[in-house]
């Protein structure tokens, strides 16, 4: 949306595709903040410092610089557009600590910022006449010669499939998280616009790097903020010890979110967990802090884990949450396939790296969907608008068809049920080439059975079955890529961790997997990091 | 534990079922299951073909609101034995006071036009781009109001909604108080002006319903009443709304009571007042109507009169404090 609102500003005719209503996006979900130096005391350069480390050296500088020194103006502006962010004594926009931050430079409403921006993105959509197209899920991206003509798009209320013809495309469909078992997406993340990119020719970038989440509730995967323990909460283990002393002796529960997982991981797995989870205790905060800061915390842990977390600590575990990989762009958005671009949790900048840092997501979809929509903007004024291939809509019309003849296959939930658990027990936390060959060679059988799923719901208007069966074939080309990219990366980085290579190696691996189609072979090259400022150096907390 | 789901289908394509039914589905519920995850496990199991909105799971993002026993609510954060033990029965319905397009799914473009109509968004005072101060208190007064979800659990149970589809509704007053309220916002006497007019905030007649059950503590009622208030002291009066507030506020001060007769004429006026003459007849038939001339004054109006004044005292005081 804010790409859209940059490109509208900028006198485009603008209009936005989703398979949900813009104020469902799972942006809404997020709880903690966005981090931007505000302060005289804090600096750009510092939270470029703190970007990079926290990627593990694997962020692209000159990206992440960008990032960091534009978030104080975009701050102002998301104010401006009237974004509400809890204030200090003065009034001025408050911050508080997060993982990995050496400053107090994440602004937040309570533990609701990922919904006060999101809403105020849709006000901005309605404001400037924006057109939605809304429960429109997009199957197929139109790109011929390189060059992309538009999406074709399948109106969930009555089936019929359109094509919506355009300059310009620009993808921003957030994470894969549904992939997994365990993990805080919404059910509509499933990646759908890496995949679909995927197939239209464009890379995807370092895949392998999967962020799973240090507290989230167990059965559910419900997300516990890191402003939880950004407001002084405590991660115990069976003994009631404070193990993350142990693993990140200066900073502790606030060490960055792969430090904070493997620890809880390891001490699950060596018997020190309480079933299977490790507890994270906030009741020395005082009723009246969570109340008001942590209220959606608090009802989410009683709603959902039955658990006060006023009077008892809150059980929770490691789940799959962001993507640090994603489509292949440059520092405006633009990728591989002219007239497409990509911005947010479905692109790869890459300022994440091999680890992303709290509160960076939001700001990455602010700073850079503003930066693609003004891309976007200025490559249509002089862009041709091509006459749209008629052929696509006739193979996806086909394609579709195809799904409603089959007769007696496979249920499209069994399929998504195993890759779940599949990629949850191979390619999770700690990884081995054992480990994952397994989780390859299961994709693999899975998506040979996919082929062969059928239609128990043979209605047009509203039909959940066929929107899922085209969410999972695009979970199993992302399972695929997560896959080739963490057998093929032989180190330890961020939140990718190899049991038999546990070191960081640079001087082989300081470098970016792409992974892109050949047919139906998933290939492999690499490009080098940029690095500017900061060189890379032993990452500890 | 089995428990036997009874939902409300529909599906306008299907030339035998295209009328409403209800179809029950037996399924096994486990400890901490919530209904939305009832309804998943239904469609993996049992019925793909069952139709429902859902997408976060986690009560943010407003997609799962349909009626559970009679009551509009989050399926995702209801959870199924509990709501079972204490009805005994599980029925699930869409949200009312909206078209059923398809078994649980329910034509949301309605909510949507109204939320647009109240130009949600903000109309900064100055132009310039720095930060604006805020106060604590100024964030307090419009933070309940920017809770909402946009579920539509409030406008399914609205009771004024039920008689007027064009009615503004709940949802979007709640919306339009978030930029009224707000500090930053420099239109706030058009909003007030615009929502003043015909199906809008009077037209609310105050069941609370809205409020009991918005599933974010919203409390649309609240922000509606805070509209009111601002719009009457933005001196916003040549409406039957603020006209009614002021004619039952001059008849319990003159009389102490409602003179209901002569309220009818201040708050609509003498021409449309005559437009409601059938219906006088008709409360006159119930033996309701009451007596329009003799109306005697309540034997202690005096203590009434005190009432006022000692309200007018503290209302000014407040104001004086609010502007040190």
């Amino acid at each position: 949306m804010r790409a859209a609102i940059e490109a509208a500003r900028a006198g485009l005719n603008v209009a936005v595709v989703t398979k949900i209503y813009p104020v469902r996006s799972h942006s809404v979900a997020a709880q903690g903040g966005i981090n931007a130096a505000l302060k005289e005391t804090d600096s750009w350069e510092a939270h470029m410092f703190d970007t990079i480390k926290g990627s593990d050296y694997l962020g692209d500088q000159d990206a992440i610089e960008a990032l960091c020194k534009e978030a104080p103006s975009d701050i102002m502006e998301l104010e401006r557009m009237g974004a509400i962010f809890s204030r200090d004594a003065h009034g001025h926009i408050a911050q508080r600590p997060f993982g990995g931050a050496g400053y107090p430079r994440t602004c937040y409403l309570a533990d609701r910022t990922g919904h006060s921006l999101l809403h105020v993105m849709f006000e901005q959509l309605m404001k400037h006449g924006i057109y939605v197209y809304d429960e429109w899920h997009v199957v197929k991206l139109v790109a011929e010669d390189n060059i992309s003509k538009g999406v074709i798009a399948i109106e969930l209320s009555t089936g019929k499939l359109h094509r919506l013809h355009s300059k310009a495309t620009i993808i921003a469909t957030g994470g894969y998280g549904r992939v997994y078992k365990t993990t805080t997406n919404a059910l509509s993340s499933t990646g759908d616009g890496m995949a679909l990119a995927l197939n239209a020719g464009v890379d995807l970038m370092d895949m392998e790097f999967v962020q799973f989440h240090p507290t989230v509730l167990p059965r559910t995967g419900i997300l516990m903020t890191e402003g939880a323990r950004g407001e002084g909460g405590f991660l115990l283990n069976s003994k009631g010890e404070r193990f993350m002393e142990k693993y990140a002796p200066k900073v502790k529960e606030l060490a960055s979110r792969d430090v904070v997982s493997r620890a809880e991981q390891t001490e699950i797995e060596e018997g020190r967990g309480v079933n299977g989870c490790v507890l994270l205790d906030l009741r020395h905060l005082g009723a009246k802090k969570i109340n008001e800061r942590l209220s959606q915390i608090k009802d989410l842990a009683i709603n959902f884990s039955g658990v006060n977390p006023i009077e008892e600590p809150v059980p929770v575990k490691p789940g799959a949450h962001y993507s640090m990989g994603g489509i292949a762009t440059d520092n405006d958005g633009g990728t591989k396939v002219t007239g497409l671009f990509a911005a947010g949790e479905a692109a790869c900048v890459s300022v994440h790296g091999a680890n992303r840092l709290g509160g960076n997501s939001l700001l990455e979809t602010i700073v850079f969907g503003r930066r693609a929509g003004l891309k976007a903007a200025q490559f249509c004024k002089d862009a041709k608008l091509y006459p749209f291939p008629d052929r696509f809509l006739k193979d996806a019309s086909q394609e579709v068809a195809v799904i409603y003849e089959r007769e007696n296959g496979e249920s499209i939930f069994k399929i998504r049920n195993e890759m779940n658990d599949a990629m949850e027990a191979h390619c999770g936390i700690f990884r081995d080439r054992d480990r994952l060959t397994k989780g390859y060679d299961k994709i693999k059988e899975l998506k040979e059975r996919f082929k062969k799923v059928s239609l128990t719901d043979k209605n047009d208007n509203y039909n959940n079955e066929l929107l899922h069966i085209f969410e999972v074939g695009q979970m199993l080309d992302i399972s695929e890529a997560i896959l080739v990219g963490a057998i093929n990366r032989q180190e330890s980085r961020g939140s990718h961790y190899r049991r038999d290579f546990p070191k960081r190696d640079d001087e082989n691996w300081l470098k970016h997997t792409l992974i892109y189609k050949d047919g139906e072979e998933f290939k492999i090259r690499y490009r080098d990091v940029r690095v500017t400022k900061f060189k890379p150096e032993e990452r500890k907390y | 534990m089995k428990i036997k789901f009874n939902i409300r289908r529909f599906n306008p394509d299907d030339s035998k079922l295209n009328e409403p039914y209800f179809q029950a589905y037996d399924v096994e519920v486990t400890e901490g299951m919530t209904v939305l995850e009832a309804l998943l496990k239904i469609n993996e199991e049992q019925d793909p073909t069952l139709a429902f909105r859902k997408s976060c799971r986690s009560a943010i993002c407003g997609s799962c609101a349909m009626k559970v026993n009679g009551f509009s609510k989050l399926t995702c954060s209801l959870q199924v034995i509990p709501e079972y033990k204490k009805k005994g029965r599980m029925v699930i319905e869409p949200l009312a006071n909206h078209k059923q397009v398809k078994d649980l799914v329910v034509d949301l473009n309605p909510f949507w036009k109204k939320i647009e109509k109240v130009t949600p968004y903000l109309t900064p005072m100055d132009k310039e781009h720095e930060e604006r101060s805020v106060s604590e208190e100024d964030e307090k007064t419009i933070d309940q109001s920017q809770r909402c979800i946009m579920c539509g659990c409030c406008n399914s149970e609205c009771n004024a909604l039920e008689i007027d589809s064009k009615f503004i509704a709940p949802a979007a007053l709640a919306k339009a108080w978030r930029f009224v309220g707000d500090v930053r916002e420099g239109d706030k006497k058009k909003r007030l002006e615009r929502l003043s007019e015909e199906h809008g905030m009077w037209d609310c007649v105050r069941c609370i319903h809205c409020t009991q059950y918005c599933p974010k503590d919203v409390a649309p009622l609240k922000q509606i009443e805070m509209l009111r208030s601002s719009a009457m002291k933005a001196g916003i009066l040549d409406n039957p709304g603020a006209k009614h507030v002021e004619a039952m506020a001059d008849s319990v001060r003159r009389v102490g009571r409602l003179d209901e007769a002569a309220m009818t004429f201040k708050t609509l006026g003498f021409l449309r007042s005559i437009g409601m003459i059938p219906f006088g007849l008709k409360m006159e038939l119930h033996g309701k109507m009451p007596l329009p001339i003799l109306f005697p004054k309540i034997e202690k109006i005096e203590e009434v009169k005190k009432i006022y004044e000692e309200a007018a005292k503290q209302g000014t005081e407040q104001e004086k404090k609010k502007e040190e």
